[in-house]
């Protein structure tokens, strides 16, 4: 691994990376077009954003860089790889973002935000979310991190002139550079205990040291607290709520949509990549962060009377299923995993859409009781919102079901009879709030009787992503195969 | 005779001296900053120590990129800060109660 | 005790110290400088360490970048001081407990039950007197972590474009200068004449 400035600026090396580079290119070119251009005419700033992600998904998935027989291929001196899951997961970040984009230009329109800000940010987040999935080496995890990381908090706070965001904000950082500190001590640890910061190494060293060596549990330890942080699980979940609730609500769809899916490729190379040797020690970390999350979740989740809290604490017990399929460290466990995550994304991406298209002068729909009515004033988008709402509860034909079911059987056939049993009973009290809010829509008369008004791109989008709710439902053995293939 | 053990327990006092000053302060936002620096300053303490103690160069290069990153993120945290203190005219975090539920 | 020993105690104890203070002082403008003296501090541990070039750099980047920054922000916003020390005294037990309890469980794990006292790690061997750490940790890095350190520089160019997207704002009402409407002004575009009736005299 040790390699010369010749190894480094080897073309091969760039060309594995060209997705990265292509959206670092574009945020560049953003950020110059948006100094020339008049404000009326920030629309192109928009167009140049979809244009980006679009052609980063063709890069991306051009694919041709495998050897033959092999599955990874490496640049830079292992620092980076490229691999089927990390293509599949950088791909519909690309589509959840698009989806992002679309979305949150009818709410800045509206809210009088609209700045190119929102586009660089996003795009370095992005471009985070790129590096942490393809990171193999710990520096690249923290650096891809720390990017995803502050680009956030900085989106958080975007709305300058709101004091709720400006709060949530802050409660992001500190909590957010805390973890990172948890995270980077447990680094530490691991590098001395096996001399290396390459995933593969360290891997090679841990399974050798087994749970034996002390200093290795705690450097993992230190670890699984800072992803937990990351994920925003029971009991790290505290900053969750208050960003999602604080955040202005096209910024608090991206936080919920896009990062999660990085936050999953960052636990998975980090724990089964690097310490799969210590699989045995990590699984049990994880079964009780599951179980609580998906108890606390839940439960808090009922109580909420603010939707964008609710799908907070949603969200919550969501990663705990996601944990739930990560805990048997087999193939299809990580598969069902991955399926769930990229489930969700889209899901989440769907509901806060929702929230959006019902704010109206200025004023978010974050009450449940703005859905109240919904099938009245408009039909369609209340059947939009009753599709997401039965796929997160878990219903059958719906995609959601299919996600629960399949990381509930990778638990099961883990011998994990009790949690999948917990997770099944607390999916059962979840589907309660989320059929409420269909009840609200369907059964309560409207506090508005206002049309609902939305640019075409936002209807056809929103339409799209409802119908994905019940298409990938009927149609599921297609991702979930490719998801499946990304692990073998 | 030093060994590796005495850095790395100043490492840990450190690092526990970070995590309480986040307890104790809740109050004083910018102190908090500076807790966050004390822990960064644990965790460069600990791979300084085993970087020459392995006889390995990574630790030192990746403190440089700690090093780097924490100068971002005060950056960031302080603009943060500033916008904060211009909406609510104090930095006071017990009077942060606009998000509760 | 030699006296590579006694310069580490006495920086560690400056150390320890100066962050207890950097957590306990009222003041955020002394909090921030006792962190400067805490840097300092670890730089000195660094350089006993032979790890120069990191030592230097903490000292320029920390002591003369970052704390430089949190004193100008100090300076600017007007802090009321006096309510933010009120939930010090209240979480002081439970924050002293927390740290106390992880401290020992942290000393054990590293002198008890690890394999970091003297016997399983040698001390380095002292560097030859040509010996250049900034020219090695410079060819690592732009070798072996080049990937990194573009990524360092994108985290740089973030915390830029944040920090103007959060802070700066038009002021409609700020009365700025613009200097080149400043150069072209003409005489004639601030002199007026005018033409006025020669005063008469008053009569007493």
């Amino acid at each position: 691994m040790n390699g010369s400035l010749l190894d480094s600026v080897n073309i091969g090396n760039w060309m594995l990376i060209a997705p990265e580079l292509w959206v670092l290119t574009m945020t560049c070119v953003i950020l110059f077009v948006d100094l020339y251009i008049k404000e009326e005419r920030r629309g192109i700033i928009h167009l140049l954003g979809m244009i980006t992600l679009i052609f980063a998904a063709i890069i991306t998935l051009r694919g041709g860089y495998l050897e033959e027989g092999a599955t990874q291929a490496f640049a830079f001196n292992d620092t980076f790889v490229r691999d089927r899951m990390g293509d599949v997961l950088k791909a519909f970040s690309y589509l959840v973002l698009a989806g992002v984009y679309t979305y949150a230009k009818f709410y800045m329109r509206q809210f009088s935000l609209f700045r190119s800000d929102f586009y660089t940010l996003s795009l370095e987040a992005l471009l985070g979310i790129m590096l942490l999935i393809s990171a193999n080496n710990l520096v690249m995890v923290y650096l891809g991190l720390e990017l995803l990381a502050l680009a956030s908090y900085a989106l958080v706070a975007f709305d300058r002139g709101s004091q709720r965001a400006s709060e949530a904000a802050m409660k992001y950082f500190v909590l957010g550079s805390m973890a990172s500190g948890i995270l980077l001590y447990g680094m530490s640890m691991i590098y001395g205990a096996t001399g290396s910061l390459d995933l593969a190494e360290i891997s090679t060293a841990a399974a050798a040291a087994g749970s034996g060596d002390i200093i290795l549990l705690f450097g993992m330890v230190f670890l699984v607290v800072g992803i937990a942080f990351k994920l925003g699980v029971v009991p790290f979940h505290m900053w969750i709520p208050d960003v999602y609730h604080g955040a202005p609500a096209a910024v608090t769809l991206f936080i919920a949509a896009v990062p999660k899916m990085a936050a999953f490729a960052m636990a998975y190379r980090l724990l089964q990549s690097g310490l799969g040797g210590l699989h045995v020690d990590w699984m049990q970390m994880l079964a009780v962060l599951a179980v609580l999350s998906i108890m606390a979740g839940n439960l808090a989740a009922i109580a909420q009377t603010n939707i964008k809290r609710m799908l907070a604490y949603s969200t919550i017990s969501h990663m705990g299923f996601v944990l739930l399929g990560m805990l048997p460290g087999t193939a299809t466990g990580f598969g069902a995993a991955m399926y769930y995550v990229i489930v969700y994304s889209l899901m989440s991406a769907a509901a806060f859409g929702m929230v959006i298209l019902l704010s109206h002068h200025g004023v978010e729909a974050e009450k449940l009781d703005d859905f109240k009515g919904l099938n009245r004033r408009n039909p369609w988008y209340a059947a939009i919102m009753a599709m997401v709402m039965f796929s997160m509860a878990g219903v059958p034909i719906f995609v959601g079901f299919f996600a629960k079911w399949l990381v509930i059987k990778a638990a099961l056939d883990a011998g994990l009879m009790w949690l999948a049993l917990l997770a099944v009973i607390f999916s059962v009290v979840g589907a309660f709030y989320y059929l409420r809010v269909v009840k609200l829509m369907y059964f309560d008369e409207p506090l508005a009787e206002s049309s609902i008004e939305a640019p075409v791109d936002f209807r056809a989008a929103i339409s799209i992503n409802g119908i994905l709710m019940i298409g990938l439902g009927i149609f599921s053995s297609a991702l979930i195969s490719v998801c499946m293939s990304s692990f073998t | 005779m030093l060994t590796l053990a005495h850095f790395l327990t100043l490492g840990a006092i450190l690092f526990c001296l970070g995590v309480a000053g986040i307890f104790v302060n809740r109050k004083n936002v910018i102190i908090l900053l500076m807790c966050i620096e004390l822990i960064l300053l644990a965790v460069n303490m600990n791979f300084v120590a085993f970087s020459r103690f392995l006889g390995n160069l990574d630790g030192q290069v990746f403190v440089f990129f700690i090093l780097t990153v924490a100068a971002a993120e005060a950056a960031i945290g302080l603009a943060i800060l500033v916008v904060l203190f211009r909406n609510r005219k104090t930095i006071n975090v017990a009077e942060l109660d606009d998000l509760k539920g | 005790m030699p006296i590579i020993e006694i310069t580490f105690y006495l920086f560690a104890a400056v150390l320890v110290g100066a962050a207890v203070m950097v957590i306990s002082v009222r003041n955020p403008v002394y909090a921030a400088l006792f962190l400067v003296l805490t840097f300092f501090s670890a730089a000195a541990l660094w350089l006993l360490l032979e790890v120069e070039f990191l030592a230097i750099v903490l000292v320029l980047v920390y002591v003369g970048a970052v704390m430089v920054l949190f004193l100008f922000v100090v300076m600017m916003l007007d802090i009321n001081l006096a309510p933010l020390k009120e939930g010090f005294i209240r979480y002081l037990p439970a924050a002293i407990t927390v740290a106390v309890v992880m401290a020992v469980e942290l000393m054990m794990v590293l002198w008890v039950r690890g394999k970091f006292g003297s016997e399983a790690f040698e001390s380095p061997v002292p560097h030859p007197p040509d010996y250049n750490n900034t020219k090695e940790v410079g060819e690592w890095l732009y070798t072996q972590y080049m990937l990194p350190f573009e990524v360092a520089g994108i985290i740089l160019l973030v915390a830029i474009i944040a920090a103007v997207a959060l802070t700066l704002r038009r002021r409609p009402e700020a009365k700025r200068q613009d200097p080149a409407r400043q150069v072209q002004v003409k005489r004639d575009d601030r002199i007026r004449m005018v033409k006025m009736k020669s005063e008469t005299k008053v009569e007493e």
